[in-house]
């Protein structure tokens, strides 16, 4: 039997006169940390919705493991909505054991899951406060353990690293990576593209309800046209480059640009050009970078 | 009456447990399987649960009896009573309740002893009649002469005589007394001038002493009626007290379930849940777990309520007064739980809780329009044909029902057949409720408007 999938096929979801889903489908696999990108209002929400069957789908269908999605799958399903939600009056302990529970764990394994996780995330003496009384971040990390406390198959995380400090987008981020390397199924929403870079092997990328790229980083990276970042000594504007044919400069930051290259373009010409322009002391090709997939892919 | 209402929650519970059952029957198929299939790095994962089986411990039984529904109820109670707003209240309410039952028992039981002013002669058949007119409002008079009407007035101010009877033939009295008034002072009044007025009478006819005497003796002839009289029915009092605790109580338990809806639409917390629960399992069990938060604390107060009055010998409960409150107690279970949905699906419409006021005053008019209606009829112990039909409306009949029944103008099966229709309704407006609230549960940003969520119910 091979990896379990779970499958998104052509979601279709309108709201008045307003497109949300329009025929999306893609898969994630077990096993991997899957990013859901795509810029505001592209329907990241509503899919991540469709798939607890939180929006009523015009048409298409979310399948696990080869059959279509049922209630008892959706048990072993752990979410994190974009709106933060937990009771704010109850204790984090008792709250992480009561959704435990409401997964189908006894209360005992409950409460060990839920001292487990926030043990883990670094919240391990909050548990007898109220969720009202943490900080955002704390807040946070008692959300993340929200959706992890039943060990689920697959986890749908809705921007889950957005406001958080580099400690703990490490801190969760590291949860991430070792959930995915134990079998689990995660996908996860963010606008932060250098963060999904290092954190995912895949991403999706979608915009008005549709998918318009997906695949493995290191494929996408590899992909499209050549990347050739040039540093030239006092030269801060890479003006040497522009305006060459087949030329495209991305950007240029710390006195360095970075050249997009059509395919007939000779890097050799390159060379010679910008040791015209002066003294070179940086000349290699690059990696096509997630933030250039993800501009060339809405462009 | 009691064993009716255990009978009647226990089917309840069964019903709503088949019911889920048989729902999720098909969905949870598959649930037994909790492993995943596949891949090496599972024992990682699973390990950190330790048991993703399903409980069996005997401590998780009734969380299990019905289920998903059972723990949100569960959670229900226990938030529900943990705060202590909920406990000052139900003290609040006891206190209340023991000052309705104990004020007037102490009032009572002391014998009122009032002294009355004499200005000049005082025959002894009038100070007879005087004494013996206290003797019938339970109050033991003694007369005390009064040397003039100044002093008789200055005693009357500073509340050393109750009355001063003036040439045995008129009365003054330290303050006006209206023909409404039935406090024990003003009953005193009432009879005493009516004893002043006899003697006048007796003696402007010429009436021999023994005569008068044998007058004074006389007792109001036996009237039979054709039609059967009501055989038992309540204490004004009770009626009211019952009324009014009935009205406290439905409108803080349907407040309850429109806070806790709003509670959970208002923190987003409803996503978290609702990815693992059905929309309907959460509203059935946050209506069941206040619902018997509900009982207990109303069933607390009408125990209290009848223990503490036999305790003390109140006669608040003569008659068919503990009827009347155990049939208060069953309508207040029927009255919520017809209420408890429309007040779901109104939270469940709401964005912030500024909103309120706005949504729930709709609510409120039928719940006025019973209690008023309700108020007037026992008060004035008669019920008008309108007030029948309320009792038979399930918006009105909480209140009217109980009062009719404590009038003892109902028929068993009368009752059976308002409790009837009262849960048949329920059943409707549940289903309507579970719709919208479906519906607007999950929508954020502004509040939902009715004809949004009453045009997609039925889809």
């Amino acid at each position: 039997m091979g990896v379990s999938l779970l499958e998104l096929t052509g979601l279709t979801r309108r709201f008045g006169s307003v497109v949300a889903l329009d025929g999306l489908t893609f898969s994630v696999p077990a096993g991997e940390v899957v990013g859901f990108l795509g810029p505001n209002g592209a329907g990241k929400t509503t899919t991540m919705r469709a798939i607890f069957d939180l929006v009523d789908l015009d048409s298409g269908t979310v399948s696990w493991d080869g059959h279509p999605i049922t209630a008892a799958d959706r048990r072993r399903f752990g979410y994190m909505p974009e709106e933060r939600g937990l009771y704010p009056s109850m204790l984090v302990g008792e709250q992480l054991e009561y959704l435990g529970k409401l997964h189908g764990m006894s209360a005992a394994s409950a409460a060990a899951a839920a001292a487990q996780w926030l043990e883990r995330l670094g919240v391990g003496e909050r548990a007898t406060s109220r969720v009202d009384a943490l900080s955002h971040g704390n807040q946070q990390r008692v959300q993340l353990a929200a959706a992890l406390v039943h060990s689920p198959e697959v986890l749908v995380l809705d921007e889950p690293l957005a406001g958080l400090d580099p400690t703990a987008i490490d801190a969760i981020g590291q949860v991430l990576v070792d959930q995915a390397a134990a079998g689990c199924c995660v996908l996860l929403s963010s606008h932060q593209l250098d963060l999904v870079e290092d954190l995912c092997e895949a991403v999706t990328i979608i915009d008005h309800g549709r998918l318009v790229a997906s695949g493995r980083v290191d494929d996408l990276a590899a992909s499209g046209r050549r990347r050739l970042v040039v540093r030239v000594e006092g030269d801060r504007t890479a003006a040497w480059a522009s305006g060459r044919p087949g030329v495209t400069v991305s950007e240029v930051s710390g006195g360095a640009a970075r050249l997009v290259l059509d395919d007939g373009v000779d890097s050799q010409d390159l060379l010679r050009a910008a040791m015209a322009a002066g003294s070179v002391t940086e000349f290699a090709f690059g990696r096509r970078r997630l933030s250039e997939v993800f501009r060339e892919a809405l462009a | 009456m009691t064993r009716a209402l255990v009978l009647l929650g226990v089917v309840a519970l069964a019903a709503l447990r088949i019911w889920f059952r048989r729902r999720s029957r098909g969905a949870r198929g598959r649930g037994a399987s909790w492993r995943r299939s596949g891949s090496p790095g599972q024992s990682a994962a699973s390990g950190q649960s330790g048991a993703r089986f399903r409980p069996t411990g005997p401590r998780d039984l009734f969380e299990r009896a019905i289920g998903d529904v059972g723990l949100v109820a569960a959670r229900e109670i226990r938030e529900r009573t943990r705060g202590r707003t909920f406990r000052f209240g139900t003290v609040l309410i006891l206190a209340a309740v023991a000052a309705a039952i104990v004020i007037p028992v102490v009032r009572s039981t002391k014998p009122g002893a009032e002294r009355i002013g004499v200005v000049g002669a005082m025959p002894a058949s009038l100070r007879g009649a005087v004494v013996a007119a206290g003797a019938s409002v339970r109050t033991r008079v003694t007369v005390a002469p009064e040397p003039d009407l100044t002093a008789a007035k200055r005693d009357l101010r500073t509340g050393a005589i109750a009355l001063a009877i003036v040439d045995a033939r008129t009365i003054v009295t330290a303050k006006a007394v209206t023909s409404s008034d039935t406090s024990a002072g003003a009953a005193l009044e009432r009879t005493i001038a009516n004893a002043v007025s006899l003697h006048l009478a007796f003696e402007a006819a010429g009436i021999t002493a023994v005569q008068a005497a044998a007058l004074a003796r006389s007792t109001p002839a036996r009237v039979t009626s054709l039609a059967p009289a009501p055989t038992h029915s309540a204490a004004r009092p009770t009626s009211l007290y019952g009324l009014i605790l009935l009205f406290i109580l439905l409108q803080q338990y349907g407040t309850w379930t429109l806070m806790g809806v709003l509670e959970e639409k208002a923190s987003r917390v409803v996503e978290v849940l609702l990815a693992t629960v059905r929309p309907v399992q959460l509203l059935a069990g946050k209506v069941l777990g206040i619902g018997i938060v509900a009982l207990a604390q109303a069933g607390l107060v009408v125990a209290f309520a009848l223990v503490l009055a036999k305790a003390v010998g109140s006669d608040l409960l003569t008659g068919a007064a503990p009827v009347e409150l155990l049939s208060e107690l069953l309508w207040l279970l029927l009255g919520y739980a017809f209420y408890c949905w429309v007040y779901a699906a109104t939270g469940s419409m709401a964005e912030r809780q500024d909103q309120l006021q706005s949504l729930t005053f709709p609510l409120s008019i039928p719940i006025i329009l019973g209690y008023v209606t309700a108020l007037v009829a026992a008060s004035s112990g008669n019920a008008s044909t309108f007030f029948k039909v309320l009792a038979y409306l399930p918006p009105t009949a909480p209140f009217a029902m109980p009062v009719l029944v404590g009038l003892g103008g109902v028929t068993w099966w009368e009752f059976v057949a308002s409790v009837l229709l009262s849960v048949a309704a329920t059943v409707a407006m549940a289903r309507l409720a579970a719709g919208v609230y479906r519906r607007a549960i999950l929508r954020t940003g502004r509040r939902v408007a009715l004809r949004e969520v009453f045009s997609k119910a039925r889809t």
